[in-house]
């Protein structure tokens, strides 16, 4: 008759843990909001510096409008790379 | 009833108008509650650590949390360098933390849906965390806008896409805690109008969105100012231990 016992004590155990799992991963999909709005804040916020430096540069040469155009890709590719550097660095958080 | 979501942002001056040198230093509602805060804030650490029981009582424990919490952020993103910055960055957790939260209570502002005072916190931190960079590194510093392994036809592209990179990071950092507060309690004003207007038959549906949301907003202005915590830690690390 011991063994019925051990038995409902390790199902016990068995049971919490997955609890606590089924808890972390709610807890964890409040914050994948959070990441995402990161991400998307990170990309916007270059493409913007980066057409303020071209247009701030384009009135200080008076070169309308190439470098307002130039730097606006550029500003797009610091915000793919902020991007990838933001998901690289949640990736090494978990 | 103010109809407008809007409104809730504006900022009135209270008491006289204080002129000095032609810039308006008025005290308003927006200093108010950063007042406000930042004496909850001073009552909570300090009543949290008056009594120093073996056996914490509540208030104790989440002050002895706070620190915990704070510390932990610290030494794990930005290793035992960044000890120094404890105090800095744990009071500006504390104070992002407690505007976010003084601005879920009816009637109250929320100091942190102003773009001008979170561009301000971040900035600071911007020329804060390159001023340490340069001090502790010299102009050796400049070698974070110069990736290693790059071909040097790509070298000046990928320096300038660096150093664009490198100037968003305030922008990214205030514009992410201005638009996720602003947005919150603007949705929050515009559900509670639809409860007035839809009056006692309808408005329980939106009153129930409201209640939801209420619950989502208090998780978001903790993870907001987390966020703006890490970050922090973050561009300290590549301040502090240069290795890109």
């Amino acid at each position: 008759m011991t063994i019925p016992e051990d038995f409902k004590t390790r199902l016990k155990i068995a049971k919490s843990k997955i609890k606590k799992q089924l808890d972390n991963d709610n807890e964890k999909r409040g914050s994948f909001m959070g990441s995402a709005f990161k991400l998307g804040t990170e990309l916007v916020a270059a493409v913007a510096v980066g057409t303020i430096i071209g247009f701030i540069l384009d009135t200080l040469f008076d070169t309308k409008p190439w470098l307002i155009i130039i730097f606006f890709f550029l500003g797009a590719a610091a915000g793919m790379l902020n991007v990838i550097r933001a998901a690289n660095r949640m990736q090494k958080e978990d | 009833m103010a109809s407008n979501p809007m409104q809730q942002f504006t900022v009135k001056r209270i008491g006289p108008e204080i002129n000095i040198a032609g810039v308006d230093l008025s005290f308003t509602n927006a200093s108010l509650f950063m007042v406000i805060s930042a004496t909850v804030i001073i009552l909570f650490l300090f009543l949290g650590s008056k009594e120093k029981k073996i056996i914490p009582n509540k208030l104790q424990l989440i002050a002895e949390m706070s620190y915990t919490f704070v510390a932990k952020m610290i030494s794990d993103t930005a290793g035992s360098k960044a000890r120094p910055y404890f105090p800095f960055i744990f009071s500006l957790f504390m104070f992002v933390l407690f505007c976010n939260m003084v601005g879920m209570l009816p009637y109250s502002f929320t100091v942190t849906s102003h773009i001008i005072v979170t561009l301000i916190m971040a900035l600071f931190i911007f020329i804060a965390v390159t001023i340490i960079g340069f001090i502790k590194h010299g102009f050796k510093y400049l070698s974070i806008f110069v990736p290693s392994g790059v071909p040097a036809v790509l070298l000046p592209l990928i320096t300038i896409i660096e150093i664009i990179s490198y100037l968003s990071r305030p922008v990214s950092l205030s514009v992410r805690l201005f638009a996720n507060m602003m947005a919150g309690h603007t949705m929050l004003k515009v559900f509670g109008g639809f409860v007035v207007s839809l009056g006692i038959l309808g408005g329980w549906l939106p009153l129930s969105f409201s209640v939801a949301l209420t619950g989502l907003e208090i998780l978001v202005a903790f993870l907001q100012a987390y966020v703006f915590a890490i970050l922090t830690c973050i561009y300290l690390n590549d301040a502090l231990n240069l290795h890109h």
